[in-house]
């Protein structure tokens, strides 16, 4: 269908040019190739008041008659899909070189605020006016036919465009214009072809460390660690060093772990603390476990605890908040490790820090092998019922391509859905590959127990090292198994059966041929997932939506994939390569983000530590008021390292309500949830006239929370007022984004505190909790 | 519903009434709801019990008649699959452990209820699960109901055609039990689209008409509707919602009207998540005014369990809901419990042992029981508030679960995902006693669609491992209840897209 269009636009490109001459008309806009340039789409003067300020200049892609559009073009190019596709013209559309339409978005706005999304399905320059687009965009099916005037904007790298108004059927009756819109009348001399960057030029711009905005740097760290803090340090450090050398500097951050060698209980890493004497090998433990004992050894209370302080303090900020990108979607949940056993719990989440910074595949691989996951989705201890009737558990080959590398729709690099010839998506795997795939992961089960460091006549359970092939060999499938199809196999990679070695008796060395017929099995299965075309496209879509935006444009993903697939060095599955794309792309960086759709909800965690740093918090890290032991984040819908169930703390496509938008925070934003939120800003910032959540060992918290404000209540206090502390607020919590009208609402609202001993405290407090509880600050733009 | 007086609220829609047309509508949220019914005289709600993780329908209600023999006849039952007294430990349920019914419309033969759902049968002392209910004739079971595009067989299924989009996954099987979209992933949920057409029959008032207890959910979200989220008891209806404030008062109270907190809401509502986030906040805002009058009213006990505690909340606000200034006629709540995804430990230890082990103990046993317990209080507590007859609780889940057990080591024995499943739905206005479902497409089997027991049978998928094909589309069940619900004819047929393509669209289990 696409392909029909382009054609038929292209046929008429030569037209449109002869033509534009005659509309276009007016001052030449300036082009340039910096950050933040906002496209602007053509359109003039309206005669008539009631036809609206403005009218695009938009054509019938094929017909080339004007306004209004009917939905069904008599003459179309696409007999499967007589669907119209009308033409805008833009200038000052900052495209990369070889960007083209799968950079765009557009929707169209009717007088009942419905917002149709407009497929953009072809872009290029207009013959001899270099710096002049035509635009062609499919209308909506939903259209109705009769709609009348609706406002169309183009987005591009997070900007929009001004919106102009195009009649569907028939001309008037749209939604009122938008505040200031004036006819936008191409130039009378052409604007000059722009030299398009290309994307390692676009970041090497950045390697110049004064390149970047104030604005944007702000922006880069809400996006790459867990908030920008306070005194500025980490700030004014990516200020000196710019972003790609900060980003190299956090790449070569170690994780906080210690060396195994040096760890005195286990050969373990103690990022998260794992050398508490647990009771179940601690030869003094209590004989009766009080309500502080299971807290403290018995729950992930220490491991909750442990990942805020890291957050507040730790240096290595890029990892953390990578690591708990992929811990989101390769999801394990500490309840269904023996009751929140934290010992059975961190080594998952030591591996995934381990591994955020290294190769997907071997993230993959050491995530199956671990033996919490092992756990959480069966695979410790699964095993063929019998070898003539196999049927071992399917829950972790589901979920290993479902969530963790492939999910369930195959993808082109961009990451939207290929679709077959009826425009139906195409899954990536059936029942039958699960089956498959789970008879592959047979026979593995926990390691060696271990000996107690303390104790050297107790052994613990091994949940610290890779499971290994358990020495049952019943347990095994040593039948062939069929895969799927990736890079490298254009027909499905078959495990092969084991053959005779395998197949009969239990003698050692047939034990032996079984173990090592497991481990060739999986790495199979793993490079398989690991080399499936969705691979890079999946997971560059979940770090994308933890990071930066709910709704790339498909271009976006386009080019971290492309990072994944190769990171310039002809290796795949960098996870460093990728990391930077995610960064430095433009769609990512600029000081300020137009398109209505970018950004994405903070939820509970980011909220938090975005906040506790942005004041200088000393805590405790647990924060929680309740006496019940729980994450941080339990009330605000949140329980960290306890998601409900694999599809993590919220569904990674969740669509926000009345939108075609994803939304994935806002699965867990409902009407009491949002009050919660709304809450801890009081419980943070206003109660107890400041001094934060007050120590209360009884009730689990050791010192508390104290945030410190004092040098924004002497701002309030100097000359410039609400309107300085309000300022002040904006740019340090927002990057500088928050709209005149919230602005002066609040400064109106902090003037009205009536002045008294306390007026700077008091002001203070307002003018937090006002830009802390607003939607324009939750919303990460 | 009188047609002639009917209001026509909206008529910018009126061009997209055909089928094909509502199915993609849904996913774009266009308005569709072009006319709106009169407030209604009575009362009624529906009470939506969702069973998350995929329950086992294969051991809450087990053939007892034929419990060594499938229907089919062939020796490869329930208790030869399953596993048996004496053999390999396995998830059957032991005989004399079931609870024996004899539906009225099954010629006599008997089935089982998993005896936890009625805990006090065999562990005297133990709150009462719903046995009595069925006894009484308020409790009916829908047989191996489940997401379907279209009527199928086996052999069809074996040919590709109809099969509904991801089958077995959970998370696109959770949406199309709470979507009622088959085909594709739905964007809205019936118990909002059914309130999309239906708010009229509540008129102005100040609670939305679908209430979650679980959070923010699929089906209680309609294309204009939106629900109120509120905590399970026992947190008071006049907490549920509370906005602290430690601060100066007035003028720096944010919560005023006129308040700057209140006016940020309305900034920058042409950013689209921003919209989305203030919205939240401005409906808890209604909600909260509304529910800070209504008081805590008292209720019978419930059991102190996560959908007792659900349950108990919304026996609250149906007994509050005479006390708004208009008061509710229509109500759709939303509850949910997890933990049915077991793919291990589904059962005990060991199934011969009744007393420490077997399916009274395990992940299973233990939801049915709170399942059953807290359905029994509900039913009671609607009885003593005299509303038996006007609400009507239903459970969906994504799925059932494999016949054949999944191997996982000898103690830990679960089950993978399936498809159809068994539904219980409860009363006064429920024709209970009794089991529904359809026939096969083919017209072979049980006129109520029970599946025959048989790996590879005529009702099995091509993995031959026991996952039923439905016999009952979850449009069908969702139809009959929005039908008694309210919901006009020609609404039904567009709130649910796909179900011309089925035989019936009102599986009679409700008085009308």
């Amino acid at each position: 269908m696409k392909n029909r269009a382009f054609a038929s636009s292209k046929r008429l490109v030569a037209f449109v040019g002869a033509g534009l001459a005659m509309i276009l008309s007016g001052a030449l806009a300036p082009v340039s190739a910096a950050p933040s340039i906002s496209p602007t789409l053509i359109s003039v003067s309206a005669g008539l008041p009631s036809a609206g300020a403005t009218r695009a200049v938009a054509l019938e892609s094929v017909s080339m008659t004007s306004e209004p559009f009917s939905l069904s073009a008599e003459t179309n190019f696409s007999p499967n899909d007589p669907r119209t596709r009308i033409t805008l013209f833009a200038i000052n559309l900052d495209l990369l070189a070889g960007e083209t339409r799968n950079s765009l978005t557009a929707d169209a706005e009717d007088a009942a605020h419905v917002h149709y999304p407009l497929k953009v399905e072809y872009v290029s320059t207009v013959p001899s006016f270099d710096g002049v687009y035509m635009v062609v965009m499919r209308l909506n099916d939903l259209m109705p036919s009769n709609l009348g005037d609706v406002l169309i904007r183009l987005n591009l790298h997070g900007m929009s465009s001004n919106r102009v108004r195009v009649a569907i059927g028939q001309i008037g009756g749209g939604p009122a214009d938008d505040p200031g819109a004036v006819g936008t009348p191409a130039p009378q001399t052409p604007p000059a072809a722009a030299t398009a960057l290309t994307v390692a030029q676009f970041q090497a711009q950045y390697s110049n460390a004064a390149f970047a905005s104030d604005q944007d740097l702000r922006r880069f760290l809400e996006q790459a660690s867990w908030g920008g803090k306070g005194d500025d340090s980490d700030f004014n450090h990516v200020r000196s060093i710019g972003i790609p050398a900060y980003i190299n500097e956090q790449f070569n951050t170690p994780p906080q772990f210690v060396d195994a060698a040096s760890d005195p209980l286990f050969p373990l890493s103690s990022d998260y603390p794992f050398s508490a004497p647990y009771p179940q090998f601690f030869p003094g433990a209590p004989a009766v476990c009080d309500a502080n004992c299971l807290r403290d050894f018995y729950s992930l209370y220490p491991l909750q605890k442990q990942f805020m302080l890291n957050a507040l303090t730790q240096p290595d900020q890029l990892r953390q908040r990578v690591s708990f990108a992929f811990h989101k979607f390769i999801v394990a949940g500490g309840q269904q490790l023996n009751n929140n056993q934290p010992f059975w719990y961190a080594p998952y989440l030591q591996t995934i820090d381990r591994n955020s910074f290294g190769n997907f595949r071997n993230m993959l691989f050491e995530i199956t092998l671990n033996p919490g996951m092992g756990e959480y989705l069966n695979m410790r201890g699964n095993s063929v019922v019998s070898r003539a009737n196999p049927t071992p558990n399917e829950n972790y080959a589901r979920e290993i391509m479902q969530l963790f590398s492939i999910g369930t729709d195959l993808l082109n690099q961009d990451g939207t859905p290929v679709l077959d010839a009826q425009g139906n998506r195409v899954p990536t795997y059936d029942q039958t590959n699960i089956s498959n795939l789970a008879r592959v992961f047979t026979g593995w089960d926990l390691g060696l127990n271990k000996t107690s460091a303390i104790d050297p006549n107790a052994t613990v359970a091994n949940y610290q090292d890779p499971m290994i092939p358990n020495g049952n060999a019943n347990r095994y499938d040593i039948a062939a198994k069929t895969l799927l199809t990736d890079i490298n196999h254009p027909s499905p990679v078959v495990v092969p059966a084991c053959g005779s070695a395998c197949t009969t008796g239990t003698s050692p060395s047939q034990l032996a041929a079984d173990q090592a017929y497991a481990i060739t099995s999986l790495n199979t299965a793993i490079d398989n997932l690991f080399n499936h075309p969705n691979a890079g496209p999946y997971v560059c879509t979940q770090l994308i939506h933890q990071l930066v935006t709910s709704n790339p444009a498909p271009a976006y993903v386009g080019r971290c994939a492309a990072a994944f697939a190769n990171n310039g060095s002809g290796v795949r599955g960098d996870i460093k390569a990728v990391i930077t794309a995610i960064l430095l792309d433009p769609e990512a960086r600029g000081d300020v983000k137009t398109d209505p759709n970018y950004g994405h909800l903070r939820e509970p965690v980011l909220l938090m530590t975005h906040l506790l740093r942005a004041f200088n918090a000393v805590t405790d890290g647990v924060l929680v008021t309740s006496i019940t032991p729980g994450s941080f984040s339990t009330p605000l819908g949140q329980n960290v390292f306890n998601p409900p169930t694999v599809f993590s703390y919220f569904p990674a496509d969740y669509g926000l309500p009345g939108t075609s938008l994803v939304g994935p925070e806002f699965g867990i934003l409902d009407t009491s949830t949002t009050y919660a939120r709304t809450n801890f800003m009081n419980t943070l910032f206003v109660q107890n006239s400041g001094a934060g959540i007050l120590a209360s060992p009884a009730n689990n918290r050791p010192t508390g929370t104290q945030i410190s404000f004092a040098s924004y209540q002497a701002l309030v206090a100097g000359s410039g007022g609400p309107q300085a502390l309000v300022d002040a607020l904006n740019a340090k919590l927002m990057h500088g984004t928050m709209s005149a009208a919230m602005n002066a609402s609040i400064v109106a609202a902090v003037t009205a505190v009536p002045v008294s001993a306390t007026q700077a405290l008091q002001r203070t407090q307002t003018a937090i909790y006002l830009v802390a509880t607003s939607a324009q600050y939750q919303v990460e733009r | 519903m009188n047609e002639s007086r009917r209001k026509f609220l909206r008529t910018s829609a009126c061009g997209l009434t055909s089928a094909a047309m509502l199915a993609s509508m849904d996913r774009l949220n266009l308005v569709n709801a072009m006319v709106q019914p009169d407030v209604a005289a009575d009362y009624r709600a529906l009470v939506c019990i969702f069973l998350s993780g995929g329950t086992d329908g294969n051991n809450m209600v087990i053939p007892f008649d034929d419990y060594n023999n499938p229907v089919g006849g062939t020796t490869n039952g329930y208790d030869n699959v399953r596993g048996v007294p004496g053999g390999p430990p396995g998830l059957a349920v032991l005989k004399t452990q079931l609870l024996q019914i004899t539906p009225s419309n099954t010629s006599g033969v008997s089935y089982g209820f998993h005896p936890n759902l009625s805990p006090e049968a065999h562990n005297a002392g133990q709150a009462k699960g719903f046995m009595d209910i069925w006894n009484a004739g308020k409790l009916a079971v829908l047989c191996n109901v489940g997401s379907l595009v279209q009527p199928i067989t086996r052999a069809n299924y074996a040919a590709g055609i109809g099969h509904p989009y991801q089958l077995f996954s959970h998370s696109d099987q959770v949406n199309q039990q709470q979507s009622s979209i088959a085909n594709t992933t739905g964007q809205t949920g019936w118990g909002g689209r059914i309130a999309d057409k239906t708010n009229g029959l509540n008129g102005a008032v100040v609670l939305p008409m679908n209430i979650s207890l679980a959070g923010t959910s699929l089906f209680s979200s309609g294309v204009n509707s939106r629900q109120l989220a509120i905590a399970a008891a026992p947190t008071s209806l006049a907490n549920v919602l509370n906005l602290s404030w430690s601060g100066p008062t007035p003028p720096g109270n944010p919560f005023t009207a006129g308040s700057s907190f209140r006016t940020l809401l309305g900034f920058d509502q042409g950013t689209t998540l921003i919209k989305g986030s203030t919205d939240t906040t401005s409906s808890a805002l209604s909600a909260d005014a509304a529910l800070n009058l209504a008081g805590n009213p008292s209720i019978g006990p419930f059991p102190n369990t996560s959908l007792g505690n659900q349950l108990a909340q919304i026996a609250k606000l149906i007994k509050i809901k005479d006390t708004f200034p208009v008061p509710m006629k229509r109500q759709i709540f939303f509850c949910s419990v997890g933990g049915f995804d077991t793919h291990t430990n589904e059962t005990g230890s060991d199934p011969t042992n009744p007393g420490s082990g077997g399916a009274q103990s395990g992940t299973q046993g233990g939801l049915l029981t709170q399942v059953s317990q807290a359905m029994r209080a509900f039913y009671d507590e609607m009885v003593a508030q005299s509303l038996s007859n006007n609400v009507t609780t239903f459970t969906i889940s994504d799925f059932s679960r494999t016949l054949q057990p999944s191997g996982s080591g000898a103690s830990t024995v679960g089950t993978d995902h399936a498809w159809g499943t068994h539904a219980f739905i409860m009363g006064g206005a429920v024709l209970g006693g009794a089991f529904y479902g359809s026939q096969r497409p083919d017209h072979s089997g049980l006129l109520y669609g029970f599946p025959t027991l048989q790996l590879g049978g005529p009702d099995d998928t091509t993995s031959n491992r026991g996952q039923w094909i439905p016999t009952t589309s979850i449009d069908q069940y969702a139809a009959t209840l929005a039908s008694w619900y309210g919901l006009a004819g020609p609404d039904v047929a567009t709130v649910f897209p796909s179900l011309s393509k089925f035989a019936t669209s009102n599986l009679g289990f409700l008085t009308p």
